[in-house]
């Protein structure tokens, strides 16, 4: 069973589609880019699959199970709401850290607070949250940020912030994690060091979406390539078939002009 | 003479710091409700809030207190505020709270507003509740940003309190004054600005101290 199914996903704003009729799977383990220029709608896309936004129309699967379907009216509590959400993990291209907690707590905050639901909280509390600071220091190291957890986010490069939000998306452990542009706002220097932590998640068989310009790292970190242009799904295949073999003269010429860049 | 005259405004200079704080007590909290009513996205609450915040903050304050005090007896014919000076004193009160309250909430509501869309985001996609959201990310970042324009209008109450006299609240000012028709005196007055300025160091000193203890993030 595919770990994320998308179908028929339609979206507007105002009288602008932005999303028209997106379909597609992800296996487990699988990495899946998404490509196209500014406004093709790949952002609309990712936010629509962390609840940011809510579709006109559509269906959302995970592991067979519908998170959103536009057939179901009956209204969805906040509860529910954020129980879907807990599926999807987002790493946001502007990083979004808590400016007033260190890097530690940035990763802690979300476990500490679920933790508070749990009915052995009270007796618990101590083991449980060094459960909870463990996992976080371990996160820390995963991205490389060990030394820096009792710094403050202003105290950090933005692309130790970016990675710092990359363990703070993974402290709850998702079954799918969302990158939008993650290297976007990053000095070209600073890019590196974050696309490194993607693949090493990559490497772990972490299943991903990633909206991104880096074409060179899209093709080498991903299992399947999705090309959006104006709300469409253009081309989505294997990267050998969007990068080499792209089928339709829109990719093309994108992927003309990225070359080109490069 | 001096000791007299110390005793006096020490006295009136107790009813100011109860105005003072008394004030602050009431209206951070009104404030903070009155941000959320202006900020509703159900239009006609908002709209009635910033038509109330316009009308309070458009006219003196030493107006309100004359209509909030004489108001209700002259039009109802039925003064609810009680007789004396307690009655006088809680007049005032209401006055001062909301009339703050109203300021206050326009520097809350651009704290609030003023924190990016992306902070909300993340604490969304993290599952967290909307009251999560607000007091462990939002506040304090809130808070932060309005520690300076809050000092402002902290400063000011402390010199408005002397505005309670027109309804014969008897605080600092009025006791220093009242040495003229009694004794002839005029250092007395002059002797309240003392009280001010000293009160005012102190407030000061402790908003500086306030900045610094939040220095350690930026936002």
């Amino acid at each position: 069973m595919s770990i994320l199914e998308v179908k028929n996903l339609r979206k507007s704003f105002g009288n602008t589609e932005v999303l028209k009729d997106i379909n597609f799977t992800l296996e487990a383990g699988e990495v899946l880019s998404i490509i196209g220029s500014s406004g093709s709608g790949k952002t609309t896309l990712l936010r629509c699959l962390n609840f940011l936004e809510t579709p006109d129309s559509g269906l959302i699967l995970v592991q067979g199970k519908p998170l959103f379907n536009s057939e179901d009216t009956t209204a969805k509590s906040d509860a529910e709401i954020r129980r879907s959400r807990q599926h999807f993990g987002l790493v946001f291209q502007s990083f979004n850290l808590f400016p007033q907690y260190t890097a530690l707590k940035n990763v802690t905050l979300a476990s500490e607070l679920q933790a508070k639901e749990r009915p052995d909280y009270k007796t618990n509390k101590k083991y449980i949250l060094e459960d909870i600071r463990k996992n976080g220091e371990r996160l820390l190291t995963q991205v490389g940020l060990f030394d820096k957890r009792d710094n403050y986010p202003h105290q950090l490069s933005g692309g130790q912030q970016q990675r710092v939000a990359i363990a703070r998306a993974l402290s709850l452990s998702p079954d799918i994690l969302c990158f939008d542009e993650p290297t976007s706002a990053l000095d070209p220097e600073l890019t590196g060091e974050v696309l490194k932590v993607i693949k090493g998640l990559a490497d772990h068989n972490t299943t991903m979406v990633i909206v991104t310009h880096e074409m060179q790292f899209a093709r080498e970190v991903s299992d399947k390539v999705l090309f959006m242009d104006s709300g469409y799904v253009v081309e989505y295949g294997t990267p050998e078939e969007v990068f080499d073999h792209p089928q339709h003269e829109r990719t093309q010429q994108f992927l003309l002009r990225y070359s080109g860049n490069e | 003479m001096f000791e007299t005259v110390l005793l006096s405004l020490s006295e009136g200079f107790v009813k100011s710091l109860e105005v003072f704080f008394l004030t602050l007590i009431g209206a951070i909290p009104l404030g903070l409700l009155i941000s959320f009513g202006s900020m509703s996205k159900f239009k006609p609450l908002s709209f009635l809030v910033k038509v109330i915040v316009w009308i309070v903050r458009g006219s003196p304050l030493m107006l309100q207190l004359l209509i909030i005090y004489f108001g209700p007896g002259l039009i109802f014919g039925n003064n609810w505020w009680g007789s004396g000076s307690e009655g006088r004193f809680i007049a005032a009160m209401v006055a001062f709270i909301f009339n703050y309250a109203c300021y206050f909430s326009e520097i809350f509501r651009g704290g609030i507003e003023g924190i990016p869309q992306g902070q909300y985001e993340a604490g969304e996609v993290l599952g967290m509740t909307k009251s999560q959201i607000f007091f462990k990310v939002i506040l304090m970042q809130v808070v932060k940003r309005i520690v300076p324009p809050m000092g402002n209008e902290v400063i000011t109450l402390i010199k408005d309190t002397s505005l309670v006299r027109v309804i014969s609240v008897y605080e600092l000012m009025w006791n220093g004054q009242s040495f003229i028709k009694s004794s002839g005196l005029i250092w007395p007055l002059f002797f309240t600005g003392v009280f001010y300025l000293a009160f005012n160091g102190i407030v000061t000193l402790l908003l500086g101290y306030a900045e610094k203890k939040l220095d350690y993030f930026k936002v």
